[in-house]
Formats: structure tokens, sequence, C-alpha cells
């Protein structure tokens, strides 16, 4: 039973399984990350994301062309960081509530547009998969690493990318002084406010990639609350990753990985009951996160408006 | 900075708010002109019509425009205006059709459709020198400027159904209809009288696809019935060219309704019952003039010319069902033969019903079989006897609860809470208002409460039938289960579905997965991967978020059963067979049971046995001889009871 888990097809299964699951987490993870790392909390990934995951699909599905909905899927997402930056830096509102209230549009507005437009559950042809050559041939790792969807690559990608600007570049040196210190960062000539807009609109745009990674590559299909928590969960994973876009590799990893592997758990019949099976990947990256020790502190001016003049 | 941001926030909300009040403002009605002599009208009389499927649909909708256009040469062009309005299947926007026209000062404003009644009963009263025209139906609402008219579609059904069993050699006949309502179901219910009359032997299978404009449900339908073995067909509504085309395809007959079909497949329509509403349009017209502007119903009948069976000389007709037809024909015109063994519907009478359910209306599974069938019941008994409020994905118990509380408030003659999860919210719930009654499902306890109704799938069977024929169908001996939780109806569709394939091959491998969730559609579809790269070669699995699995599904060309609903659209090369819910068998007992007067007490289940639930074949996918009758006589033992499915502990 136990030892079944150990069979090499398991175990690519699992692995497989775990990268495409993490997909989603990790564009929405690294958008907040920057969007954190300047200090604003944006609670309303999950609405960005539907947003963006309706978007990508109905385009996809009129126009028949993924790239199309992604590019669609990447704007609305956008557009609503613009709101939700507006609505942060200018009008100064608390985060965590109005970024609820994102939430709650964007869960109210895919939903009616799609009872509206597309009206019964329909499927789309999404982005393929896509075998890197010579790579994909590769024994276990091939079929691991290098036979997914292009956005599957995006998204692993994009975490050495975000690491980069945001500790190699002069970007990335304002995204953080404006979260640990915005007074001196505004004395210094930095834009607190410009920074925390490109920030927060581009955590948007990921958020709707993000999305639409679900409806127009992984599942190629839109259904009311598609994402299901997954925003949510990626906010807890930025926290879990210390604010750094490895940190929330790690954490992606961890929590797509466990799922996978209880999915293959209960197919292997293995007698665990199915409810301590699902409750594995939450209970487990809460206890990597207590035991894990390292004190890493948050952007101090998280949540924080600025105000120039104290 | 930020203070002037705020200002004009408070601005722009302002301006907005006013800016809506005045709209609504000028949106009242436009004071009387002073009434025209409707005896001498000054210029042409001019007619408009709201009609819910295109002009050309060679059905309904056409049968009003080419009897108007015929008005219209007959009459003069400079006698007659006509404004049409087509394809106004979405009740709302006929709604504000049928207003405009008679804003614009329309003589004569018909509402081509039984789904406008509502709104006209509203619009009406706002312009009482306009003349309004409603139908199919009888009902005035009592207003006196409105006519109603219809269609006694059942006498040519009878006469169609007469000629269609005479020349069946299969003595199997195929209806394909829309939805169980109105001008449809009195053209079915003639067709299949007639059918009998003809040969009481005959087997009429009709089907009700539930949409009057789904083209490709239609012609699935009417290759199952070809599948069953019909040799004749027939149907009603704009969807059948779907039918006509399979049924020529097939070379099987077809009889047509409402317009001449000949036209779309020459070879094989033998005849039509054609309606010509100019019958009722001509008094109606003239009696306006004459200054009546309604309070009076029509119908076109074969009696008065309204109806016409129309033979297609293309198609030969036998000399006895020649004259079985004159017969029939000459009886209903007589008043010797009653088309209709008319059956009131006991549930039909007054009721207010409102239910809240877990998921979307859409989600092709739970939620959208109990939508579907309180559709239905409305479709049937009309929404000004049966009027249904629903709330959707109410997941959030909570929330649920409230809106439970406040449709008992707001005095719902019937609550349903659709949802084993909203138990304990309504045992709190139903004592409160001991004058409402509750309906609770899936589940069979009612608490010992005498205001609340049990109603459960025993999803077990279907489950067990589609377990025979997916280890009948699976080459590998490995089969996938992607469940949600492990519970209620999920938990016996599944165990059923492990008893049958284990019934069939008791070494055949079922791996379960409950993926924790009723609605987590990226993990189904990882469960369904995870199957499959173990060896599976069919799937199935219940609740909303299977579609997730199903895509994966039809990725990896792997066989999908479904369950709650017909799932064959999302994927229609993979999925084998759909155990399908019908509510009404439930409601129509509860409704009934509550005009009777009783508010609960009793549970109530679907089954195979009483139509309940139903199993559905993909005709895309096909079953190989021997599974398929392995399944019949498991769907037929279980019906009868020689086989119980034993759910054990």
């Amino acid at each position: 039973m136990i030892e079944d888990l150990f069979a090499a097809p398991v175990i690519i299964g699992i692995l497989t399984s775990g990268m495409r699951l993490a997909t989603p987490y990790l564009f929405a993870g690294l958008g907040e990350t920057f969007s954190q790392r300047s200090g604003v909390l944006n609670l309303g990934v999950e609405g960005q994301m539907l947003v963006g995951a309706y978007a990508g699909f109905f385009v996809a599905l009129v126009t028949e062309n993924p790239w199309l909905g992604l590019a669609t899927a990447a704007l609305v997402g956008a557009l609503m960081g613009l709101a939700m930056a507006f609505v942060s830096v200018n009008l100064q509102a608390q985060q965590g509530i109005s970024g609820i209230g994102f939430f709650l549009f964007g869960l109210g507005i895919s939903e009616l547009l799609f009872q509206k437009m597309v009206g019964t559950v329909e499927t789309v042809s999404g982005f393929r998969p896509v075998h890197i050559p010579v790579l994909s041939e590769l024994p276990v790792v091939g079929e691991v690493l290098f036979q997914h969807n292009v956005l599957v690559y995006t998204a692993f990608l994009l975490v050495p990318i975000s690491w980069f600007v945001l500790n190699k570049t002069n970007i990335g040196l304002n995204v953080r002084a404006v979260g640990e210190n915005p007074h001196a960062a505004d004395s210094l000539g930095v834009s607190v406010e410009r920074t925390r807009y490109v920030t927060v609109t581009m955590g948007g745009l990921l958020s709707g990639i993000a999305g639409a990674s679900l409806s127009i590559a992984l599942l190629n299909v839109f259904q009311q609350n598609l994402t299901n928590g997954i925003g949510f969960i990626a906010v807890a994973l930025v926290y879990f990753g210390g604010w750094r876009p490895f940190g929330l590799l790690a954490g992606a990893l961890l929590f797509s990985l466990v799922n996978s592997l209880q999915v293959w758990v209960q197919t292997l019949g293995i007698p665990i009951a199915s409810e301590f099976a699902v409750m594995m990947p939450y209970v487990l990256t809460i206890v990597v996160l207590a035991l894990a020790g390292q004190r890493v502190r948050a952007p101090s001016a998280l949540t924080v408006p600025f105000e120039r003049g104290g | 900075m930020k203070k002037m941001y705020r200002h004009l926030g408070w601005v722009v909300g302002a301006a907005l708010i006013l800016a809506a009040c005045q709209s609504a403002t000028t949106e009242a009605p436009p004071a009387d002109q002073p009434p025209d002599q409707p005896a001498e009208p000054a210029g042409p009389f001019r007619i408009a019509v709201v009609a819910p499927s295109p002009t050309n649909d060679l059905a309904f909708t056409q049968s009003m425009f080419d009897a108007v256009s015929a008005i219209q040469s007959e009459r003069g062009d400079d006698a007659i205006e006509i404004a049409f309005s087509e394809g106004m299947f979405v009740v709302d926007d006929a709604a504000a059709a049928l207003r405009d026209y008679a804003t614009e000062g329309f003589d004569l404003v018909i509402a081509h459709g039984s789904q406008y009644g509502s709104s006209l009963q509203e619009i009406a009263p706002d312009f009482p020198d306009t003349s309004f025209a409603w139908g199919t139906t009888v009902d005035t609402f009592g207003l006196d400027n409105i006519y109603a008219y219809e269609a006694r579609s059942e006498e040519g059904g009878y006469v169609n159904g007469v000629v269609a069993a005479q020349m069946s050699d299969s003595g199997i006949l195929g209806v394909v209809g829309p939805i169980e309502t109105g001008d449809a179901k009195l053209y079915v219910d003639g067709f299949v009288a007639g059918a009998q009359s003809a040969n009481p032997d005959v087997e009429v299978n009709v089907n009700w696809i539930g949409s009057f404009s789904d083209v490709a449900l239609a012609s699935e339908a009417a290759q199952t019935h070809i599948n069953a073995g019909a040799d004749v067909l027939t149907g009603t509504a704009q969807m059948v060219v779907g039918a006509v085309g399979v049924a020529e395809e097939n070379g099987v007959l077809w009889f047509g309704t409402q317009a001449n079909q000949s036209s779309l497949a020459p070879s094989i329509v033998a005849a039509n019952q054609v309606y010509d509403w100019t019958v009722v349009l001509d008094p109606m017209i003239d009696s306006i003039l004459a200054g009546n502007l309604g309070g009076e119903s029509f119908a076109i009948t074969l009696a008065n010319g309204g109806l016409n069976i129309e033979f297609n000389p293309e198609v030969a007709v036998s000399g006895d069902a020649t004259a079985a037809a004159d017969d029939a024909y000459d009886g209903i015109v007589a008043g010797t033969i009653d088309p209709l063994a008319s059956t009131g519907a006991a549930y039909c009478e007054p009721i207010r019903v409102a239910v809240v359910m877990p998921s979307p209306i859409n989600d092709l599974a739970f939620s959208q079989s109990m939508y579907d069938g309180l559709a239905a019941i409305q479709d049937e008994c009309g929404d000004d006897v049966f009027e249904f409020a629903f709330s959707e994905s109410m997941f959030v118990v909570d929330d649920a609860a409230a809106a439970l509380r406040d449709y008992a408030l707001e005095g719902y003659n019937l609550v349903i809470a659709h949802g084993s999860q909203y138990g304990s919210s309504l045992q709190e719930i139903a004592p409160d208002f001991p004058d409402t009654s509750f309906a609770w499902g899936t589940t069979v306890d009612t608490f010992g409460m005498d205001n609340v109704y049990a109603y459960e799938a025993r999803s077990e069977e279907g489950g067990y039938v589609n377990g025979v024929i997916a280890a009948g169908m699976s080459d590998s001996g490995v089969i996938g289960v992607v469940g949600p939780i492990e519970t209620g109806d999920a938990k016996l569709y599944v165990d059923g579905f492990v008893l049958g394939a284990q019934s069939v091959d008791p070494s055949i491998e079922v791996n379960v997965n409950w993926i924790g969730s009723f609605s987590d559609v990226a993990l189904a579809s990882e469960a369904a991967q995870t199957h499959i790269n173990a060896g599976a070669d069919v799937l199935t699995g219940t609740a909303q978020m299977v579609v997730g699995a199903i895509g994966v599904a039809e990725e990896d060309g792997v066989l999908w059963f479904g369950t709650q609903a017909n799932q064959t659209s999302l994927a229609p090369d993979i999925v084998v067979a759909n155990q399908v819910y019908d509510w009404t068998v439930v409601l129509k007992q509860i409704i009934g049971n509550f005009h009777a007067g009783d508010l609960g007490g009793e549970s109530f289940a679907l089954t195979l046995g009483n139509g309940g639930l139903n199993i559905e074949y993909n005709s895309g996918v096909d079953v190989p001889a021997d599974v398929r009758s392995l399944a019949d006589d498991a769907v037929q033992a279980i019906g009868d009871g020689s086989i119980t499915v034993d759910m054990g502990g």
C-alpha cells in the first residue's frame, strides 16, 4: 500500500501535478509580494483572479485565440489593480476592508457576466502543453518539468525574475524602501505614490493572469467561483514566504505537492480517511511555518497609507 | 491633495444619484392624448408584434409573421402598417418592446408568446386606448383591452397521430418536444391520443428537451428516438429543424406542426398542421375598428379553418391512412372526437415557492437539476399560478439560513432548502413558521415536524447502472471516481457505482478520491489526472466541480459517466451515459400534498422506478450491445424491485 507511493510513475505524477497546481499561486503570490513589499496589502486578489479568469475565458471563447484571452485577462486585472491603487493611495482607505470589497466585486461581476453572456458551462480551447525540445525527453525530469503549458513555465520563471528585480535593480530598491520607510524614501526623491501605483497595478495584472491560467490553460472552463479561495491562500503564502519570491515558491510548492500527494494517497486506496487527507496541505503548511523559526519581519509600512508630513 | 480627491468623490457620487433620480422621473408614462375615434382611423391600422424566435423559424413565430403579412396583402399596404420584433426570447426585452410599441401609438400590439403574460398584465393597464393581444392562451386577465388567442393544436396533433400510427412499420413513434407547456403540450397530447386511437399497441416515446431553441439537443433527441426503434417522428417549436435533419438522414418520416415544414426535407415530411392566424386576426382587427379593444378570446381550430392539415405530395400516404385522417378530421370538426382526455393537474394551483441552493443554477449538476424541475412545473402550470424565487450559490450555510428565514417571513408557501448542509438551520427555522411548508433535501429526515417534507435521490440506483456499463466498457480494468465530500447524495452515488461495477466484474479496480470540496475545480482535474496516471480508462464523479474532471477525461480520451444532470454537452466524444435527476417527480407530490392541506411530515424519493431518475445515453458514443442489455436489465430489475442496491452500513 504505502510502498506504492514510491513507485516511479507515482512520484512523477505527484511532482508534475504539484507544478500545475502551484502555477496560479505563483502568479498571484508574486504580484502580492511586490504589492506588500511596497506597503500595500491587497486582499482583493481573489476577485482580480476571478475577473481575469472570466475575461480570459470569454475572449478566448469568442475569438478562439487564447493569447488574446490572456492579454485581456492581464488588462482587466491591471485595471482592477489600478482601482485598488487609487483606493489605497489616494483615498487612503483601510486596505484590508477595501480588498475584501474588491473581492466581492470581482466574484459578483464575473458571475453576472458569465450568466448573462455565456449562460451554460462551456469548454474553451486554451493553452495546450508545450514540450520543450530535447529537455522534455529527459527521463523523469523531462516529464515533471518540461511538458507543461506556457503559463506554467512563465510562472516558475517569474520567480527568479522577481527576485532579481526586487533585490538587484533600482526599481526593486525603491519598492523595498517605500515599504520599509516611506518617509525616508520620499525625502530622497522617490515617489511613494507612484511606486505603489506601479506595484499594485502590477499585482492586479499578475492576478488576472493567475485567473487566466486556470480558465484558459489548466482547466479550459469557467464556472462561478472557479478560483475557490486560491487568491486568499496566495496572500497567506506571501506571509509564509517571508515576503520573498523564493520563499513564496517554497510555500506554493509545499502546499501544492502535499495536495497532489493526498490525491494519490486516496487513489491508491491507502487507508487514510479522506477528510484527513484533504486537511494535510493546510495543516502541514501551518506546521512548517511554526517550526521554521525564522522571524522575517513584515515591511514596516505594510497597510499604512502614506501622508507626506506625517 | 487627498482632501480634494475625497470631496471629488462625494461630488461625483451625488451627481450620479441625482442623474439617476432624473432619469427615473422622466420615465413616467406620457400624458394621455385625446382618444382617437377608433371607428374612423386617420391613417393605416398599425399592428406591432413581439415574438420569441426568428420570423423564418418555420414554426411558431413564422406562422404569426406570415399571417400579419397576409393581412397586409389582403387589406392593402396603405391600410395596414406592420412592425415586428423577432427573437425576443428574453422576456424583459420583450416587455420593453411591448411598452415601446404602445407608447408609439400602435393600434394593436401582439405579445406572441405565453411567457409574455405577466409583463403584459403590467403594461396593458397603462395604455387603455391601445388594444393588446396575447397568445397562446385564453386568459385576458379580465382587462378590456386585451384579446387572447390560442391554437387548439391538439386537433391537428390528433390527425397527425392517426396518420403516423398507420404509417409506422415498427409501431414506435418518437416525439421531440420543447418544454411541456402551452401549445406544445396540447399538440403532443393530441398526437399521442390520435396515434393510440389508430393503433392501441403503438408506443409513443416523448422527449421534452427543455428548450425551444436548442437545435443540437433536438437532433440528439431525434437520434435517440431512432435508436430506440422509432420510424416516425414529430415535434414542435423552432428547434425541430435539428430533429428533421436527423429524420431525413435516417429515412424516417416526419410530421410537422405550426408551419408547413415540407421544404426542410421533401422526401420524408408526410403532413403538417399549419397555423393560419388570419382566422383570428381578421375578426380581432374588425372588432378593434368597431371600438372593442379586448376582453375576448379567439382560437384557431380545424373547424374554423385556422388549422389546416397539409399533406406533402412527394410522400406517398396509403389509402387507409388518408381515410383514417379524414375520419379523424370530420370527427373533430363535428365534435364527436375529443382529442384531449384531459387530466387536470392536481399541483397546478396557485402557490409561491422559494428555493435556496448551494451552487449556481447552471452548474450542470445538483442545483441546476432542482432549478430545471421548478421551471418545468412553472411552464406547465403557468407563471401566474406557479411563482418561484430562488437563491443560488448559497454555499455559506449562515447566508442560506438567512435566506430561508426571509422567504418564510415574506409569506412563501413552500420553502425548499436544497442541500443537506442546511439541515440544522432548517430545524431551528421551521418551528417559527408553522403555516409555512418546508422541504429539505437530500435526506429522509423530517425532524418529526409536521411542516417539513424531506426528499432525496436514490442516486445509488443510477450509480449502479452507470457502474455496470462502466465495468463493461473498461479495457484496463481500472475505473476512477472523483467525489466531493463523502456524504449524502454523493456517497450514495459512489457506493452504488462501485457495487454495479463489481456485479459485472468482481475483480475490477475502482479507485475513489474524495477531494474534500464541492467546488474545487482545479483539484478535481488533478484527481482525474491522477486516476488516469494510475491506469483508469473510465471515470465518473458527482457535484459541480466535475467540470474539471470531465475536461481532463476529454483530453485523454477517457470515458465519463455523469450524474445529477446530462453532462454530454461538456464532452460529446467521451460522455457515455448520465443519471439525470428529474425533481418534478418529487416536487409534484409535495405541491399536490400542500394543496391538499398537508404541510409536511413525509419523505419522497427519486428512483429509477418512478421516473425521477433516468439514464440518458449519449448517442455519440457506442455502447456494446451486450453491455447495453446488462444495463437495461439492471434498470428494469431495480425499477421493479427485484434488485435492491444494498448500501449496507
